[in-house]
């Protein structure tokens, strides 16, 4: 099922939680919704599954309108963040209620939950109350009862928030393979962008109700659309320098020059964020656009992270393991193409 | 507190006998006041009823026994007071549960004026049984009530609450089921208010309507509140006594609404001489049907839960 939101809005009284937002999920696909808390993801949830009205705009699945339908007529399948299950029922009964609801006949809704149950495997469970389950046992049967009524797109609100960290690894495993086996078009919110990176066909970024980008989730890493995505995404977070451009350079806040070849391009006297990732800074390589110094150095098994200053400002960059820097020692930069970004320091708009 | 070992164990200490007394000083005002006016007297009802031809005044009897019992036991009274009794029971408890549920149930919506509703509900509680009873009498007025008026509305012809042994008992009821409504719906409104709000969101995403939803997540999720409502009034409708006199001053038209506990009040205090034995044995035989009720209860809800 396709997914086609135009222009939507959601408001408030006087704040406006999503703004103006067009989208288009393909048909099939794993969606995350990410952005930080408040940013209006859940509220975007709500309104696709129905349980919220929108102020402005619609949304299509395929080429049905269906912005003003009540949520069981949209045939969404809905993962609440706590799950949900219904307490007073077993599991058999929670992945039923919704068949029940429709009225299936029940050894058609019992065979039809069992498979359900055998697919997200639980199938061993299916007499326990819900206080009688792990979380990630929880979670399953939440997938489950939500798949059972075959609805033509699945949502997942914050799923794998309520879950310890290992079983968080294993359940975004778990949503991935359960979304492949069905085919089902799938759209999670997640705050956690790592969960967003790790199991996503696209990542539709978002802050403050506003679309930041769409784009699969190396691409957003690699060619992120502003500086907000760009700091939003990576670990350790992106190094993030202001300064202007003098002369083709970039001069740095604390008067370090950077000879970026790119800043060539680059209106004399403009405000820009240099923005680099950890990874694109090159200690004492071949290349030498600037000069810093070493201040402090971290082995973190494989990796060596150094803090390097950069004019006024500290940035961290992967150095060789096997080379040794002492606290205070003067190194060359060099910056590799990707991972290395100009912007706008007003607007935040992407230039190199 | 030191709890090592001290080389002054056996030498008495002030300060120690403080320390260990200290929890008495903190529990005395409350349990003086329990042992004075509750433990007391309920094992001074408990002897009393075994005690023969017991005499208030100078605390004479002519010798322990069952007598009161089978005195009690065979007495005609108690038999209508015991029947009575049940009859109310079964009929007030689940007739204003259901009500409380449902009336619950509704002020919990987000509706217009929802407090001016709660406060007309809870009414009852605040005001005077006396003054209240009086209205009551009013409407339930055989000639000039509103609630003959109201059946008439209906084509049902008017009954004589108040004055006629027949209309007597149901007057008492709904008189009954109207003075615990408030209480019960006070506490089925919190137990309402504990229900997580997204289960009635994924039943409504899965396209249950309100009336499923009432009776397959409201009622299940509600139940441990409607069974403690349904002891606690069982408890207190056995003790039906209150309710008669704002009413019909008295056991009704004839004598035929004796309650369990007006029966004891009948012969401890309209008796002359007072007959403490009888009394006190009624009391205990009262006492007795309550717990063995309110054991059932438990164990019923016990069984429910699993």
């Amino acid at each position: 099922m396709k997914v086609t939101i135009q222009n939507l809005t959601k408001c408030f009284g006087a704040t406006t939680a999503v703004n103006d937002f067009s989208a288009v999920i393909e048909s099939g696909e794993l969606i995350a919704l990410l952005g930080p808390s408040g940013c209006g993801k859940s509220t975007m949830l709500n309104m696709i599954s129905g349980i919220l009205s929108v102020t402005n705009g619609k949304i299509f699945f395929d080429d049905e309108d269906v912005t003003e339908l009540s949520p069981e007529k949209r045939g969404v399948g809905l993962v609440f963040q706590n799950y949900a299950l219904y307490p007073h029922m077993t599991v058999l009964e929670n992945i039923c209620f919704p068949l029940e609801i429709k009225k299936v006949k029940k050894e058609e809704r019992v065979a039809r939950a069992k498979e359900m149950a055998k697919l997200v495997h639980v199938e061993t469970l299916l007499d326990r109350k819900p206080s009688q389950l792990s979380g990630g046992q929880q979670q399953r049967v939440a997938i489950a009862r939500a798949l059972v009524k075959h609805p033509r797109i699945l949502l997942l609100d914050e799923p794998l928030s309520n879950l310890d960290a290992r079983l968080r690894i294993e359940m975004r495993e778990e949503i991935r393979r359960i979304q492949q086996e069905t085919g089902i078009t799938t759209i999670f919110v997640t705050h956690d962008q790592e969960e967003a990176m790790s199991i996503s066909d696209h990542i539709i970024l978002m802050k403050d109700g506003f679309l930041q980008q769409i784009a699969r989730p190396q691409e957003l890493y690699d060619e992120p659309a502003n500086c907000f995505v760009a700091d939003f995404l990576g670990t350790p977070p992106i190094n993030k320098t202001y300064g202007v451009v003098k002369n083709g350079q970039i001069v740095l806040e604390g008067d370090c020059v950077v000879a970026l070849e790119a800043a060539k391009k680059l209106d004399e006297g403009r405000q820009i964020i240099l923005s680099m990732r950890a990874e694109a800074i090159v200690v004492n390589g071949s290349d030498r656009l600037t000069e810093g110094i070493i201040d402090e150095v971290y082995v973190m098994g494989k990796e060596v992270l150094a803090y390097v200053q950069l004019g006024s400002r500290r940035v961290r960059a992967y150095v060789e393991a096997d080379k040794e820097y002492n606290k205070g020692e003067k190194v060359n930069i060099g910056l590799k193409k990707r991972g290395v970004f100009v912007f706008d320091k007003e607007t935040g708009e992407r230039l190199v | 507190m030191n709890r090592l070992p001290s080389k002054n164990v056996s030498r008495f200490s002030f300060e120690k006998l403080k320390n260990r007394s200290e929890w008495l000083i903190y529990l005395a005002p409350f349990a003086v006041g329990v042992i004075i006016f509750t433990l007391y007297p309920i094992i001074n009802v408990f002897l009393t009823s075994f005690k023969e031809n017991f005499d208030y005044m100078t605390k004479e009897f002519s010798g322990w026994g069952l007598g009161n019992y089978t005195y009690v036991l065979q007495d005609p009274y108690f038999h209508q007071a015991l029947k009575n009794t049940f009859f109310y029971v079964f009929i007030v408890i689940p007739v204003s549960t259901c009500l409380a549920v449902l009336i619950a149930t509704l002020l919990n919506q987000k509706i217009k004026f929802s407090g001016l509703f709660q406060t007309a509900y809870f009414l009852p509680m605040v005001t005077s049984t006396i003054a209240v009873g009086l209205a009551w009498r009013f409407m339930f007025n055989y000639k000039s009530g509103v609630i003959n008026y109201f059946l008439g509305l209906f084509g049902i012809d008017a009954i004589n609450w108040l004055q006629v042994t027949t209309g007597n008992f149901p007057a008492l009821c709904i008189y009954g089921v109207w003075a615990i409504l408030p209480f019960t719906i006070i506490l089925l409104l919190s137990g309402l208010q504990n229900i997580d709000p997204m289960y009635y969101t994924a039943a409504k995403v899965d396209g249950a309507g309100p009336i499923r939803i009432f009776f397959k997540i409201t009622v299940p999720l509600l139940m441990p509140t409607i069974f403690l409502v349904m002891i606690v009034n069982t408890i207190s409708c056995f003790k039906v006594f209150n309710e008669l006199f704002p009413l019909f001053s008295g056991p009704g038209v004839a004598n035929n609404l004796y309650t369990a506990v007006y029966y004891i009040y009948y012969q401890f205090r309209i008796q002359i001489p007072s007959r403490y034995g009888y009394a006190t044995a009624a009391a205990v035989i009262l006492f007795v049907i309550i717990f063995v009720f309110t054991m059932v209860q438990r164990f019923v809800e016990k069984k429910l839960k699993n």
